[in-house]
């Protein structure tokens, strides 16, 4: 852990500005660029040489000590480490780092130890992608290949402490129950962690022994288990606020769907009453209206799976926590439903409270026309079974239902008009504004169904009959003034034909006059 | 009873009268007023009266523009909101902001329309150089009153057109720049570009405008009204002035006020053709991208049609310099007119000028179409295809410009059209053949040009008819 | 029009004829400076743009229940007094637009629609909103409370 820090300063300090006669490079470096390839031509070429001009001066130095060493195996060699195009401290590191060097050199390296820009062109394997790694949140932070692997990056051979460290290769790919320890021993170190990020959580490991993936994987090791590894990667881990992150709120669900989506993976795996864990739950979730608001508008206040099932402590919620994890954002619902005649009935018959009604992962935008006391709707099918003979619950839902409608329809007939009245010139902004209110007004009353109670969903009812009757109400108002307006010009038009009319006649009358009168001049 | 009152009122007028004359010799402006007279005959009389009607326009310009500047904040928050307020909140904001534009519209109409009955029948020729010269730099204001006053409700439209309409400016040589950065306060389109074109707006234009005007009236009074060319008949006594023109001018004006509430009453906010509609919309913002459809007002259009017609570079000049030199040289030639035409200074008949109107009218009346891009069907935010935009206004152009000189050889026995030919000529090379705007330029360029050499030659036998 | 009458025009048509001219000129007269006049009259409440002031009714709100509801035209503000001090924000919420409200005991800015908090000057503190609420800024002179926007 100790090599770290020196990285660290290379790191946090800024490279100095270069001197002016500076930007020559050593020697060794200048003789790569006279290697050609097999057609002829050179190798190394001006924007490779611009990117070397660009570094620091020491950067360069330690780029021509790798030549003359020889861990830089050539020109092509370096010509795809600085494809990488770094920025100078992560060139730093990569050049002083001898495992990246030596890994990256596809002179010496056999394929499945072969770091590549581009790991599909050089046929290595995908975790093996060299740009992903040193965007790796690890690497950035100066951890590199030594940090886990083990070894020193100084040393031009590997050390056998690099074998020790892990199970040995044929074991540690079949039983991966080792995965959450090691990486573990960093980050349920509260000190060790400070340095890097004091916010980050270090109770990751323990919340996982907790978690079914974490049972599964340590008690019952079961390797096909989620690890740490299955989720966040190797060798390219971001945070979850990197759009490109595995684990960023609208890539969770892809995440999660590589295991849970994928029928012949999770053949075998039962549920608590023994049926088959089912595997459609990101496709039901992708068109549900959580699913459309994170994947589709970008609201990332929207839930992933993990907003609900946890993350490193997933669990399938309960019957008694599930209308807890809802609350956490639909608090009102909540509240007004606990207030209800429902909630006793619901703790009795041990029912999920929301996912009763609204069901889980494919959860829909609840519509109005959900409020139904048909045998075949969804307040009806459960009253036939549960709470016959209940006219009142029956009339209760109809006039739910009813009153949403209307206030619904007439709020929306209203808002054309409004906007057509803004078109021609007058004040539709009160209107629109109270159009405004009632649409809120509709949103608090379709919460208040959730009191299943005639008062308690007045009180929003009635809010919102209001706001409309005042629409309608200045409404009236607005085209009462359009009315005035083209009846006051029409008046006004018709003073003015009349005046020019009379105009006329009297020209015409003048000039008859005169031509009587002779011309004669007038006196005055 | 009837008669005694107007004796005393009578009295009390001839009181004031006498007042007023012993102090500032009234008597002798109502003397001149007796005398005025305005010429009858050769044509008809409508033709006097659009100056009068460009006057009255103006002066609702003035009371509305007054009123409207009372509720109005120049501001980046407030330009548009005030707009907003007098539109919607303020009774009667709507009408007053309507009959401005309105009338705005119909005073440069107006305009155009007594220059081009001026043109046409040589109105400007010896001793009237000056007025016309006035009258040519009235034009000028009235479009820098049109162009500064569309950028004053700070929305979208008006900020755009703003940007691309003071951006040619750049391609005058040497002091370009300079002018463009005087022009809008720094080197883009900001809120100082707003303060100053509304001070040009509401001060320095109107200043401008009301000293020319009267030195315009002036002229006219000194000189008195240009009778007809070839038809002058100095037997025949003119229409007095006073009370009979006048009347018919008074009449005019209520007329043109009816015209302008009725198109108020409506059209609020415009006929909504490109250049002609002042919906608010939405506010500026220097940010968002611009987008197809950005014009300025109909009468800049054919300048604007005519930058899109040049290629990015010509002769070694930009595309736009070169257009603009164009637009400069035909404005000076324009100016120009009455020392150009020797013929009609001397009283003879100037065919020449005549045609250069109809061919100027050709000229701006084609690209002013294609500006409206009327033919080309465009999917929205999408531009229309120019090819068939230029296919159908060739048409209209040549639609109109057939029965035009058809009228003129049959009613008015005008023979020489070598200039509207050559107009007419590019429109058809370049709106029915697809040649391109410049060379059918070219080709219109030689085909007046030898016009006016053939017939030069011979040109004392050319001789117009009288009319009937 | 002070001409001598012609024998030959009938005086009392000529007589209806001006008395009709007056009749016209007035009616333009009327309708031209009815809407001048009207126009003129200010409307006796803030400018374009200009801050808001509390009503009476509103102030009544603030006092009773802690925070109130004011609208700037198409804007909402929500007006709360925590700690002896006024303050005011965008009332409408960042997250899907429905209307905040002051929560005293806890003091906290919260929307119901989905459990979004806001400390009290706008930042959001839990719940899904993507944004802070803007910040007004609330003056009180005398008995009223003026807001207005806050600059950015």
């Amino acid at each position: 852990m100790n090599g770290l820090w020196p990285l660290l300063l290379i790191l946090g300090s800024t490279p100095p500005a270069p001197a002016p006669d500076e930007g020559k490079l050593p020697a060794s470096l200048e003789a790569l660029f006279q290697e050609k390839d097999k057609d002829g031509k050179p190798i190394l070429g001006d924007s490779e040489r611009a990117y070397l001009k660009k570094l620091p001066p020491h950067t360069r130095e330690l780029i021509g000590k790798d030549v003359d060493a020889l861990t830089v195996g050539g020109a092509s060699h370096l010509k795809a480490l600085l494809a990488l195009e770094l920025p100078s401290q992560g060139a730093a590191i990569v050049f002083s780092d001898n495992c990246i060097l030596c890994h990256t050199d596809p002179e010496s390296q056999k394929k499945i130890h072969l770091f590549s820009a581009d790991p599909k062109a050089s046929g290595s394997a995908e975790h093996l992608n060299l740009k992903s790694f040193v965007s790796d949140v690890h690497f950035r932070r100066g951890l590199s290949c030594s940090g886990c692997h083990g070894g020193s990056p100084e040393k031009d051979v590997m050390t056998p402490d690099i074998a020790a460290r892990w199970p040995k290769a044929d074991v540690r790919h079949v039983d991966r129950t080792w995965i959450p320890e090691f990486c573990a021993r960093c980050h349920a170190d509260p000190n060790l962690m400070r340095g890097f990020n004091p916010s980050l959580p270090t109770d990751q490991l323990s919340k996982y022994r907790e978690s079914q993936h974490g049972i599964l994987l340590l008690k019952e090791k079961d390797s096909k288990a989620a690890q740490c590894v299955s989720c966040h990667g190797v060798h390219g881990i971001r945070g979850p606020k990197s759009r490109q992150s595995t684990v960023h709120p609208q890539a969770i669900p892809e995440t999660c769907g590589r295991c849970h989506g994928d029928p012949k993976y999770m053949a075998g795996y039962k549920k608590e009453d023994g049926t088959p864990l089912p595997t459609d739950q990101v496709d039901a979730f992708k068109k549900s209206v959580h699913g459309k608001a994170l994947l589709e508008k970008g609201d990332l206040g929207a839930p992933a799976c993990n907003s609900c099932h946890g993350n490193h402590a997933a669990m399938p919620p309960k019957v008694s926590s599930i209308s807890q994890v809802c609350r956490t954002c639909h608090s009102q619902n909540g509240t007004f439903f606990d207030g209800s005649k429902h909630k006793q009935a619901f703790e009795t018959n041990r029912w999920p409270e929301c996912e009763k009604c609204h069901g889980k992962h494919e959860i829909a935008k609840p519509t109005d026309a959900l409020i139904s006391d048909a045998h075949d709707g969804l307040c009806g099918s459960c009253h036939a079974e549960y709470a016959k003979d209940k006219p009142e619950c029956n009339a209760t839902a109809r006039y739910f239902r009813s009153s949403l409608g209307e206030l619904v329809t007439t709020s929306q007939r209203l808002r054309p008009e409004a906007e057509d009245l803004a078109e021609r010139g007058l004040d539709a902004e009160p209107i629109l504004a109270s159009l405004e209110e009632a649409s809120e007004a509709i949103v608090q009353t379709r919460s208040r169904v959730h009191t299943f109670d005639r008062g308690g969903f007045d009180q929003g009812a009635k809010a919102g009959r209001e706001a409309v009757s005042k629409t309608e109400a200045l409404l009236d108002l607005a085209r009462k003034e359009q009315r005035y307006r083209r009846n006051g010009l029409l008046v006004s038009i018709g003073l003015m034909s009349f005046l020019a009319v009379v105009m006329g006649l009297k020209i015409r009358e003048l000039s008859r006059r005169r031509a009587r009168g002779n011309e004669e001049p007038r006196a005055r | 009873m009837e008669a005694r009152r107007e004796e005393v009122r009578a009295s009390v007028g001839e009181r004031l009268y006498r007042w007023l004359d012993a102090r500032f010799g009234v008597a002798r402006l109502v003397e001149f007023a007796r005398h005025k007279e305005v010429p009858v005959g050769g044509h008809s009389m409508v033709w006097y009266y659009l100056g009068g009607t460009t006057l009255f326009f103006f002066t609702v310009q003035l009371v509305s523009g007054v009123l409207l500047l009372m509720y109005y904040q120049p501001g980046e928050a407030t330009s548009y909101e005030s707009i907003r307020y007098i539109t919607t909140k303020v009774p009667f904001g709507w009408l007053i902001r309507s009959v401005h534009c309105w009338s705005a519209h119909l005073m440069i109409l107006s305009l155009v329309v007594h220059m081009f009955s001026t043109m046409i029948l040589k109105a400007y020729r010896k001793p009237r150089e000056l007025t016309w010269v006035t009258g040519f730099v009235l034009f000028a204001i009235a479009l820098g009153f049109g162009f500064s006053g569309y950028l004053l409700p700070w929305n979208e439209l008006a900020f755009f057109a703003t940007a691309v309409g003071t951006d040619s400016v750049k391609s005058v040589p040497v002091v370009g720049q300079w002018l463009l950065e005087v022009m809008r306060g720094g080197p883009d389109v900001t809120i100082n570009t707003l303060y100053r074109f509304f001070a040009l707006h509401i001060v320095i234009l109107p200043l401008v405008m009301v000293a020319v005007v009267s030195t315009h009236l002036v002229f006219i009074q000194v000189q008195g009204m240009a009778a007809g060319m070839a038809h002058q008949r100095p037997d025949r006594p003119g229409l007095r002035f006073f009370p009979d023109f006048l009347l018919r001018d008074l009449l005019l004006w209520l007329v043109c006020l009816i015209v302008l509430a009725t198109l108020v009453y409506l059209l609020p906010y415009g006929p909504g053709i490109p250049g002609m509609e002042w919906e608010l919309g939405k506010k500026a913002n220097p940010l968002t991208p611009a987008y197809p459809g950005i014009k300025p007002e109909w009468y800049f259009l054919w300048v604007y049609q005519l930058l899109k017609e040049f290629p990015p570079h010509l002769a070694g000049m930009e595309g736009p310099q070169a257009a603009l030199l164009i637009v400069t040289v035909l404005m000076g030639i324009w100016a120009l007119v009455p020392w150009l035409d020797r013929r009609a200074s001397k009283g003879q008949p100037s065919p020449k000028f005549t045609d250069l109107a109809i061919a100027a009218i050709i000229f701006m009346a084609y690209l002013t179409l294609k500006a409206w891009d009327i033919g080309g069907h465009a999917l929205p935010g999408k531009l229309p295809d120019p090819r068939s935009t230029a296919w159908a206004c060739a048409w209209i152009t040549l639609g109109i410009s057939c029965a035009i000189a058809l009228l003129r050889l049959l009613a008015y026995r005008q023979r020489w059209m070598y200039f509207s030919g050559a107009a007419l000529l590019q429109v058809v090379l370049n709106g029915v053949f697809g040649l391109d705007y410049l060379l059918a330029g070219a080709a219109a360029l030689v085909v007046a040009i030898a016009g006016v050499v053939v017939t030069s030659r011979k040109e004392p036998a050319v001789q117009l008819r009288a009319p009937k | 029009m002070t001409a001598p009458v012609a024998h030959s025009v009938k005086p009392a048509r000529r007589s209806i004829l001006n008395w009709f001219l007056g009749v016209g000129v007035v009616g333009w007269a009327a309708s031209v400076l009815y809407p001048v006049l009207r126009y003129l009259r200010p409307l006796g409440e803030a400018g374009a743009g200009g801050p808001l002031k509390l009503s009476a009714e509103e102030l009544t709100t603030l006092g009773k229940s802690h925070f109130v509801i004011a609208r700037s035209g198409t804007r909402k503000v929500i007006v709360f007094e925590a700690g002896g001090e006024l303050r005011a924000l965008d009332a409408k919420c960042t997250h899907e637009g429905c209307t905040v409200q002051f929560v005293p005991g806890d003091s906290l800015v919260w929307c119901a629609c989905h459990n979004g908090k806001f400390d009290l000057d706008g930042r959001v503190l839990a719940g899904p909103p993507p944004r802070p609420l803007a910040k007004w800024v609330a003056i009180r002179e005398g008995n009223d409370v003026i807001l207005t926007m806050e600059k950015a």
